[in-house]
């Protein structure tokens, strides 16, 4: 299992989506995405389509407004 | 449920966490600064202090609920997922109930008093009303956050905003500076559309909650059958 990590500090919706689908696409199923964001409104976009996709996803808040978003590569 | 994976890195971070700041005394600092604002107000002026009041609630339920306007455009064309623009439609349908009640306390039944009389911003529509909403929409995806998105992150510590914020401002004052020549060429030709004066307000309300309610369905076909942006 591969885990690759991104850093999307500072950066405001949509480019942590877009740049977590580019690393995904790159990435073989079973692989885990963890993303690092300050961006709240990243939580629910990033997460809601990893669902849809239906790749395994989660989050952790690591610090005070700071998040690491977790995706499962599934298909 | 998320796969073991993901609850195994998760475990190993959360040993690794710094301890988070207890920002208890923050909190309690800014309410009472709340509070000594809302009794100025008070004194002062009546309408203001409910204005405080109402605008802190708002503020608190947009960064809880992680609402953005933005995001509720965006999305079902970006990333296919539409609850927050339902959210937005459902907010149209109770506002829309909210305001039949204003209005029609307002106007009583006589239509004829003037539009600067109802409440409601009752704006004359033109092409100046496109060409304000391609900008505004361009610019807030852009932005990442409409007005009062963009005023919550700031709340939140998002840094980027400010940037935005001055932007902003920017931005209104030039509008400001040049507002006469589009109401001279544009907004002062347009007509200003009130549909109650030609259908009556019942009619009107019920009309317009008949709409939103195929929109929310629209919206609700195309979430399941939408897959963009799929790998």
């Amino acid at each position: 299992m591969l885990e690759v990590r991104i850093d999307c500090m500072h950066e405001a919706c949509p480019i942590p989506l877009l740049k977590a689908l580019k690393k995904l696409n790159k990435m073989n199923i079973g692989d885990v995405l963890i993303m690092e964001t300050d961006h709240s409104c990243s939580i629910t976009n990033v997460i809601d389509w990893a669902k849809k996709q239906g790749h395994e996803v989660d989050y952790a808040e690591i610090s005070d407004g700071e998040w690491e978003i977790y995706i499962e590569k599934r298909q | 449920m998320a796969s073991s994976k993901i609850e195994e890195l998760k475990r190993k971070r959360q040993l690794k966490n710094k301890r988070k700041k207890n920002q208890v005394i923050y909190g309690g600092v800014l309410i009472f600064i709340g509070i000594i604002i809302y009794i100025l107000l008070l004194k002062n002026n009546f309408l203001y202090s409910v204005i405080w009041i109402i605008g802190l609630l708002i503020g608190f339920t947009l960064q809880k609920s992680r609402f953005c306007f933005t995001a509720s455009f965006r999305d079902p064309i970006m990333v296919g997922s539409s609850s927050v623009l339902k959210a937005v439609i459902i907010a149209f349908i109770i506002s829309t109930i909210g305001f039949a009640f204003i209005q029609y306390n307002a106007i009583g039944g006589n239509t004829a008093i003037g539009y600067e009389n109802i409440p409601g911003k009752i704006a004359p529509l033109g092409i100046h009303t496109a060409i304000g909403a391609i900008l505004f929409g361009i610019g807030m995806v852009i932005a990442g956050g409409c007005a009062s998105g963009t005023l919550m992150r700031i709340g939140e510590g998002f840094a980027l905003q400010m940037v935005v914020l001055s932007g902003f401002i920017m931005g209104t004052v030039l509008g400001g500076y040049h507002f006469e020549f589009w109401d001279r060429f544009f907004i002062s030709r347009s007509k200003a559309i009130y549909i109650p004066e030609y259908l009556g307000l019942p009619l009107t309300v019920t009309l317009q909650i008949i709409a939103l309610c195929i929109l929310y369905y629209v919206v609700d076909i195309y979430q399941t059958k939408n897959n963009m942006m799929s790998i």
